[in-house]
């Protein structure tokens, strides 16, 4: 899922510092599930707001922020959603994008979008893909150092890690590390030896 | 007769590296380059430890016109692969042939924490691209009006462990067209030996790097640095010495002696100290030190 974390205070009074009248909509798939856009928020974000002046119209919970025919359905005959000065948005980048697209009102994101995590347990997230559309995971026992190694080394590790762990954190195992003991495991050392991993064409465009 | 044609005979090459001004002063970086010339090359870094200097190309032209046989270190941290090419095509251009192709030190604890790496190409990617770029065409598959001449250099670290996962690094880089190796530094002749035994049959040229520690502080500074490890007996040897610098000279010498015997050369970072150079290497010829 989309794992978001929480603008600050500050931040988010900032950004409603010229509207008077307000509209939440959270979005019930990753925002809720990760804690950042559940109804605990909703309600957090609530008081927040009305204890700082301002005027909460309603809200509501979307099943998917980042589906546009529902953002669409429900939200443009809303009457509060369509009243307020502006939009609060407890979801990731897509889904307040897909908010924006469809209607003409102000958004206003009370979330930052951190990555594609993995759920280890509740709260805590691994980074283990990075959608980058040209998938090498066959090549590398199922971990992705495009993603996971901090310089997205796919040939190889640097001469960096000290004792298996990464040279930018002493606490994390170095991928390349980890990729091997996978290797040596499966008898594919070989392979790796004469494997060689072209540069990505990227089309971020 | 140049460092490239060097490699493959049976002398002892030795090496130091030189790190650009942060800023335009040069004085500094030429006086220390002064007293290198005897050496068989001198590397210059590319904004080492994710710092902001002047640049490789430039100051390896310098080394040159100083005559000084430059490498010139080239990061891919940096660089996408248009700027990469396009800053490997510029060394030849400047008569610069020897690069060391590196990954770069990770901006996270550095004064560009925040800075957006690119990563564009890995280090294999990058030896394979100046090896392509020598056949005339680029990685858009475009043909070049004039094709370079390099001399490619890698680095594996011989200290981290796993150690054998750097000596299947060591082969990929060669293969991918790494004519000769500097290393991470070492402090133990003996256990760089112990990886050397593991790579000398492909019969490439390994400089294992040294580093010459010139007081505690810098030794509590170097052992905070990626892939360093500094082994217990020369962390006593320095903490007990009267005079550190003299007995971080000593260390030097005693390494290279010993490295005389089985390796291929060495490769000196002195780190702000290149004057002491000559005298490490001078200790490392005479007899009498050990054995």
């Amino acid at each position: 899922m989309i794992i978001t974390s929480k603008k600050t205070s500050e931040e988010i009074l900032e950004s409603v510092s010229g509207a008077d009248t307000l509209y939440i909509v959270s979005c019930g798939s990753c925002a809720s599930k990760c804690g950042t856009g559940d109804q605990k928020a909703v309600s957090e974000l609530k008081e927040f707001l009305e204890k700082n002046g301002k005027t909460v119209l309603g809200n509501i919970e979307l099943d998917s922020a980042c589906d546009m025919r529902l953002a669409k359905k429900d939200l443009l005959k809303n009457e509060n959603f369509l009243k307020a000065d502006a939009v609060i948005t407890l979801s990731c980048g897509a889904g307040s994008q897909s908010i924006a697209k469809v209607s003409e009102k102000i958004i206003i994101p009370a979330l930052n979008s951190e990555y594609v995590g993995s759920t280890e347990r509740i709260g805590v997230y691994k980074k283990f893909c990075g959608i980058c559309g040209e998938c090498i995971l066959i090549e590398t026992q199922g971990i992705c150092p495009r993603t996971r190694c901090p310089k997205s080394l796919v040939n190889g590790p640097c001469g960096g890690f000290v004792n298996g762990k990464c040279e930018t954190d002493q606490t994390k195992d170095c991928t390349w590390v980890l990729i091997y003991e996978k290797l040596k495991k499966n008898g594919k050392l070989d392979k790796f030896l004469n494997q060689y991993i072209p540069p990505k064409q990227n089309k971020e465009y | 007769m140049k460092f490239k044609e060097k490699l493959k005979t049976d002398k002892f090459l030795i090496t130091a590296e030189l790190f650009p001004p942060k800023g335009t002063d040069v004085s500094s970086f030429l006086n220390r380059a002064a007293g290198l010339k005897s050496l068989d090359a001198v590397n210059v870094t590319d904004n080492q430890r994710a710092s902001m200097r002047a640049g490789s190309l430039a100051m390896s032209r310098l080394l040159l016109e100083a005559g000084i046989e430059p490498v010139m270190q080239l990061a891919a941290r940096d660089k996408n692969r248009i700027a990469l090419q396009s800053e490997l095509l510029s060394a030849n251009v400047l008569g610069i042939e020897n690069v060391l192709i590196i990954s770069g030190d990770h901006p996270n604890a550095g004064e560009y924490a925040g800075t957006k790496t690119v990563y564009d190409l890995d280090t294999l990617q990058l030896i394979k691209t100046a090896r392509l770029l020598e056949t005339g065409a680029d990685l858009a598959g475009k043909k070049l009006h004039g094709a370079p001449k390099f001399c490619v250099g890698a680095v594996v670290n011989p200290s981290a462990e796993p150690n054998d996962l750097q000596a299947l690094m060591f082969e990929k880089k060669a293969a991918a067209g790494a004519e000769f190796f500097q290393t991470q530094t070492i402090f133990d002749a003996q256990d760089f030996k112990t990886f050397f035994d593991k790579v000398k049959r492909l019969k490439i040229k390994v400089l294992p790097g040294i580093t010459l520690i010139k007081s505690v502080k810098f030794m509590q500074f170097l052992q905070k640095l990626p892939g360093v490890n500094i082994p217990q007996k020369i962390q006593a040897r320095i903490n007990s010495a009267s005079d550190p610098l003299a007995e971080g000279i000593k260390i030097c010498s005693e390494t290279i002696k010993d490295l005389r015997s089985f390796a291929d050369g060495v490769h000196i970072m002195a780190i702000g100290m290149e004057e002491y150079i000559p005298e490490i290497i001078k200790g490392s010829e005479e007899t009498g030190i050990r054995n």
